[in-house]
């Protein structure tokens, strides 16, 4: 069974959390017009045997999604971060309201 | 049920769930700090008792505030530049759960370690009974309280008495 | 003869104080308290216990523990069998029933035995070639008598009365073995401050030191070791316990069996499935002995030599009179010592020329006779045996015995490290396989290790047990081990050469694979480990070739001129030892399969007729049966009252989501393909969402409560994976919206109120509110207050009528749906089911489920002007794909049936009038109902839109009933095109 150190409740089953699919692609912007570009993060995947970024949501638990990096050899897992953190790194920091 | 080794009682639940935004969580957190007249619980999992309320860290951003059952209602305003608030009372019950026997019917329920610091008296724990989210509340040596979804507390009512007979 | 006479009268571990009464094929015995169901029958001189699997061939008791191929029985008392069961691991209780296997009409004469002489037509890989290829349909007509005459015990077809128990469980440190290794890494792993969970299999600790004798300086230490654990508070000592599989996130699945000594309470779990979590793992999980190979080895009073041990020193039963032990190493000279101790006449037949001279001198004191450079090669007699066929340097001689001991050396048990892919490595200077590089939490110790001296084991159990302590970061100084020396010298196995009688020489007695089919096998070409295996079936029985596996090895890789690592080991998988599916179950079976959802109105449907339909995991009235004898009557004339009247539906299950935040608006704009920025205040607006790739993913209305704040419903079946969705943009893709989301389906009993005479009602049930069209407008919301709960009143339509969903808080939602009746009453409201709900909206032309399937788009479902020319939502670059616009796409259309006395039904494939019914036709009926407004049955269907012109017809073909109707394409919307209904 699957294990993952949920950053905000520790080490929790895999039944508390659901699956979301390749970390490693990049959304495009809402609007971005592309449809290149949104073929590629819908549809190209590496599908890597080794270290594979992936999101899952501690959805029985905080209802936060993580990035987990999982071995896909032998499912250990590497590192486990909050995807708002990871996104809010790259996006611009938002002024708190005067 | 009851029986010298453990008891199971159902009651409603007022609860109200509040959330500040990110970015300006400190703020939210103050503010709602200065109105409960509380210090809040640090990390997710650790609650502050403050008279008849509980508050409890459910998320990074998240609280949940339990008022213990027959208390007064009351609300709460939040500044919606920082933050909101839902209630969730109506759709929540309340197991409470004692006995000497409480430990072992936990371990046939939820898989939380009864002896763990994360489930000491006065910590809380999201997981999941039978598939369905619940918060673990660890009351004390021989208590525990579960809350549950208000559409599944007959069905898992009816689980921990089965365990539990 | 008389009871026990094969009992000693004094020693073992067994309380004589407790007889135990038990049967045995219907005889009558008698046992004791410690014993095992082959300890009694060996006590009471029973040595023929089953028939073999393919051949019928008598067998009796090999071994003492879980790897015993032979000994099966079926256990059966009222109301409960349980096949399969080796008697070596059976806790004797009083009272068992049990039953030998695979014989008729009885165990002595069995008369498929005659398999025997039919054996050249049984050997490996017979069915294969006997029955694929032209010959394949034999096979069905034979598999019948094969099966009936191959095979194992029984299992049951009636429900399984015993209750399982799922429990879930925490360590530190797990140690897998409670033998000398295992018990001293707990010591050591305890006093370093861990929290220790000890797994072992038997009802007593102890593991090889249960075979030294009862009053001996091991079982001294055997009782010190054990008062220090039970007395040790981190320490949990889990006996009768098997840890049958090792999980990713050092997860080990436990089964553990209950005390038969106290009779189980009512409700009481029979065994329980623990999912035990550590840090650390120490195996110390042993070493399993080899049998040899030699014709006819797999007669009863063929016996592995650390087996007769066990069964003399344990439970105080000598298992034979004249007893020749069969050996190439020296632990099995301990055992004929202590047999011929007890007063056994014992030979021992050792292949070496020359075994270490201490023991040739102890052997001389106690009288035991010595023949070197001699191995076992033949027994006779059938039932038990009564010579045996030497073969040494003089030749072949004959020797009377009642009892063959037989050790080939040990083999490491490293079923449970091999389960997460640690593969094993071969070991010359043991001659066995020991796991490979363990991970860095795990550890291993004793004899699965190769450390075979007990002295050594204790050592090294030690020294696992502190380091998987330190692991866990618990490195409290550790007093060092007490020490206990059993003077075993360490030897390499003998290799095993190829059977010199004419008999048949077993590897696998469990499947009833001869070295014959070994060579077979290799002179077939199926050489590899893999495919002997599968071409022999070695190893595939219910012990997984415990005792078998190395033998066949051996000898492939003797024929292959290979050596034992070239030749490689098959892979080991859970569980360990067969595990009942009931436990795997535990509670969750009947009602408890899955958990139940009920809405607040539950005990009113049940209390007031309603037939209940399980939906995803909501329990939901499926129709009253005061509507109707059935449900095809009943949801016809559920329909008709709301549409002439009205009709109340429990609709508390639709998912609802609380949108709170500035960016609220913003970020149901981009989710939605509709716009929702606009919506004013107290206006609600149907929205449906899209995936990434442009299909239809949901739908639903959501309502503006305030600025900053909306209510979102979802499709009941969707509602926890719109949530989880909506997080994920919020987390991943759009973490500076200010927004949140939160589910608010439990908070909310919500009823449809809908009719003509739907406003009169609400008039009547909520007299001081205003519910005038003026007040409260199609698509418009009145929030309020009842009974001291919230109030929402929505003006929506499902149905096409008139109609208002009411949302109450949850604990208020029973007293709301009794007022509503009430004030209805007198106007004819009645409550539906879901069956007229779907039956409504189909005669509407709305589309759900059945047409939001995954594949659909907004243009496939005709909603593609909702999106416009809006851009920036989910779903919107890929949803103009061109393969969406391809002409033949299938599109919504309706269709009615027209011929007379005929039905259209969902699932029925479209062709058009002409075609041959076949393949995948043209498009598909998603949805159907009789529609009492047309008088005949319409449906939806997806069509191909290069032939969905309305007015021309389809062939709907339903092959399941051999149906063929035909049907006329017409607009979607049966009923109302215009919408007056919602205003009426």
């Amino acid at each position: 069974m699957l294990r993952i150190e949920c950053p905000c409740c520790g080490l929790r089953d895999h039944d508390e959390f659901r699956y979301g699919g390749d970390a490693s692609v990049t959304r495009p912007a809402h609007d971005d017009p592309d449809p290149e570009a949104w073929y590629r993060y819908v549809y190209v995947r590496a599908n890597p045997a080794g270290l594979h970024r992936e999101f899952w949501q501690h959805v029985i638990g905080c209802r936060q999604w993580l990035v987990v990096e999982r071995d896909t050899r032998n499912h250990a897992i590497a590192s486990v971060e909050l995807a708002r953190q990871l996104s809010a790194r790259k996006s611009p920091a938002r002024k708190p309201p005067a | 049920m009851a029986s010298p080794d453990f008891s199971l009682s159902v009651a409603d639940c007022p609860l109200i769930q509040v959330e500040g935004w990110d970015g300006t969580l400190g703020q939210f957190e103050k503010s709602l700090s200065t109105s409960l007249d509380t210090k809040l619980p640090a990390s997710v999992g650790e609650t502050v008792r403050q008279k008849s309320l509980l508050v409890i860290r459910v998320a990074p951003r998240r609280l949940w505030l339990a008022l213990d059952d027959g208390a007064q209602a009351w609300s709460l305003a939040v500044d919606p530049d920082l933050g909101c608030s839902v209630s969730l009372g109506e759709g929540r019950v309340r197991f409470s759960m004692a006995g000497a026997g409480v430990a072992g019917v936990i371990s046939k329920c939820i898989a939380v370690d009864w002896c763990a610091p994360a489930a000491a008296p006065g910590r809380a724990v999201l997981t999941s009974l039978h598939h369905v989210p619940v918060l673990f509340l660890r009351t004390g040596e021989t208590r525990c309280e579960l809350i549950v979804p208000r559409s599944f507390s007959q069905s898992l009512s009816d689980w921990i008495a089965d365990v539990a007979g | 003869m008389s009871s026990n006479h094969k009992r000693l009268s004094m020693g073992g571990r067994i309380d004589r104080e407790q007889p135990v009464e038990f049967t045995f094929d219907g005889r009558k015995l008698i046992g004791y308290r410690g014993d095992t169901l082959a300890s009694a029958l060996l006590a009471n001189g029973v040595t023929l216990v089953g028939r073999s699997f393919k051949y019928h061939r008598p067998r009796g008791i090999f071994s003492a523990g879980p790897e015993e191929p032979n000994a099966l029985v079926t256990l059966a008392t009222a109301g409960r069998r349980q096949p399969n069961l080796p008697a070596t691991t059976l806790e004797l209780a009083d009272g068992m029933v049990a039953e030998s296997q695979n014989r008729w009409p009885s165990l002595a004469f069995d008369v498929q035995s005659a398999n025997g002489l039919l054996a050249p037509f049984l050997s490996a890989g017979f069915y294969y070639k006997t029955f694929m290829g032209p010959t394949r349909r034999a096979w069905m007509f034979y598999e019948h008598f094969i099966r009936k005459a191959a095979g194992l015990g029984r299992a049951d077809t009636d429900l399984d009365s015993d209750r399982y128990d799922i429990s879930h469980a925490f360590a530190d440190v797990a140690i897998i073995g409670g033998g000398p290794a295992g018990l001293s890494a707990a010591r050591a792993a305890a006093a370093a401050g861990a929290r220790v969970a000890l797994i072992e299999q038997d009802f007593l600790l102890g593991g090889q030191l249960l075979a030294e004798p009862s009053d001996s300086a091991a079982a001294a230490w055997l009782r010190q070791a054990e008062a220090e654990l039970e007395s040790s508070e981190p320490v949990t000592l889990m006996k009768r316990t098997t840890a049958f599989g090792i999980y990713d996130g050092n997860v080990i699945g436990l089964v553990e069996q209950c005390d038969p000594g106290n009779p189980l309470l009512a409700g009481e779990a029979r065994q329980t499935f623990t999912m035990l979590r550590v840090r650390s793992i120490v195996f110390a999980t042993g070493a399993i002995e080899r049998p040899m190979v030699f014709s006819n080895n797999d007669r009863p009073g063929v016996m592995l030599a650390s087996a007769a041990r066990t069964y003399l020193n344990r439970f105080a039963v000598l298992p034979g009179k004249k007893i020749i032990v069969g050996t190439g190493n020296d632990g099995a000279w301990r055992a004929a010592f202590d047999l011929a101790d007890a007063g056994a006449e014992v030979t021992i037949a050792d292949v070496r020329a020359a075994p270490p001279t201490a023991l040739a001198t102890e052997a001389g004191r106690l009288g035991v006779m010595v023949r070197v450079a001699t191995r076992v090669v033949d027994v006779r007699r059938g039932h038990a045996v009564r010579r045996a066929t030497l073969n040494g340097p003089d030749g072949q001689s004959e020797a009377a015995c009642d009892l063959v001991c037989v050790s080939g050396g040990w083999s490491p048990t490293v079923h449970l490290t091999s389960h997460l892919g640690v593969k094993p490595e071969y070991r010359d200077d043991i001659g066995g396989f020991v796991p490979g590089a363990f991970a860095a939490d795990r550890f291993g110790a004793g004899s699965m290790m190769g450390i075979y001296s007990t002295t050594d084991a204790i050592e090294d159990g030690h020294r696992a047990g502190t380091a998987a302590a330190s692991f866990c970061g618990k490195s409290a100084p550790v007093p060092a081990p007490s020490k206990l020396d059993l003077g075993e010298t360490a030897t390499v196995p003998f290799r095993e050469i190829p059977s010199l009688g004419r008999g048949k020489a077993f590897v696998d007695f469990q499947m009833d694979v001869t070295t014959g089919d070994i060579e077979l096998a290799h002179r077939e070409g199926y050489e590899s480990v893999e495919h002997l295996k599968r071409y022999t079936t070695l190893g595939m029985g219910t012990e997984q070739g415990k005792t078998s596996n190395f033998a066949a090895l051996a000898a492939m890789a003797a024929l292959r001129n290979a050596t034992i690592p070239e030749t490689g080991a098959t892979t080991f998988r859970p569980p360990y030892t067969p595990v009942a599916i009931g436990a795997l179950a535990g509670r969750a079976i009947g009602h408890h399969f899955k958990p139940i959802r009920r809405t607040p109105m539950h005990d009113w449907h049940m209390a007031n007729g309603a037939e209940m339909l399980e939906v995803g995991l909501w329990m939901r009235p499926y129709f009253y049966r005061q509507s109707g004898l059935d449900v095809n009557d009943a949801y016809v004339a559920e329909m008709r009252n709301v549409r002439q009247a009205a009709g109340l539906m429990d609709i508390s299950t639709l998912g609802k989501i609380d949108v709170q935040g500035p960016d609220a608006a913003i970020f149901l704009d981009r989710i939605y393909a509709n716009g929702f920025a606009k919506l004013p205040v107290g206006r609600a607006r149907y929205g449906v969402m899209l995936r990434d790739d442009g299909i239809v993913f949901d739908d639903g209305t959501t309502t503006r409560l305030a600025e900053n704040r909306f209510f979102m419903t979802t499709s009941t079946a969707k509602a926890a994976d719109v949530l989880s969705r909506l997080e994920f943009l919020l987390d991943t893709a759009w973490p500076d919206l200010r927004v949140t989301v939160t589910s608010v389906s439990d908070e909310w009993a919500a009823m449809s109120v809908a009719g003509p005479k739907s406003r009169a009602i609400l008039s009547a049930a909520f007299p001081a509110l205003d519910v005038s069209d003026a007040a409260l407008a199609h698509m418009g919301l009145l929030e309020s207050e009842w009974q001291g709960r919230a109030l929402r009143i929505l003006r929506l339509s499902y149905s096409g009528e008139r109609a208002y969903e009411i949302y109450v808080g949850a604990t208020a939602g029973q007293q709301l749906w009794s007022r509503l009746l009430e004030a209805g009453g007198p106007l004819d409201l009645k409550p539906y089911g879901v069956e007229a709900l779907g039956a409504l909206r189909v005669e509407k032309g709305h589309v759900a489920g059945p047409e939001i399937d995954g594949r659909t788009t907004l243009d496939d479902l005709g909603l593609g002007r909702m999106a416009g020319k809006r851009a920036g939502f989910v779903g919107d670059l890929l949803r103009r794909r061109p393969a969406f616009q391809a002409p033949d796409r299938q599109r919504l259309v309706g269709l009615e049936c027209i011929e007379e006395g005929k039905r259209l039904r969902g699932g029925a494939i479209l062709f058009l009038p002409g075609e041959k019914p076949y393949g995948h036709g043209r498009g598909r009926v998603t949805s159907v109902t009789f529609s009492p407004e047309r008088g005949h049955y319409v449906g939806l269907a997806l069509l191909a839109g290069d032939v969905a012109s309305e007015g021309s017809e389809v062939v709907a073909v339903y092959p399941m009933k051999a149906e063929t109707v035909r049907a006329r394409i017409v607009s979607p919307v049966f009923l109302d095109p215009q919408g007056e209904r919602l205003h009426g």
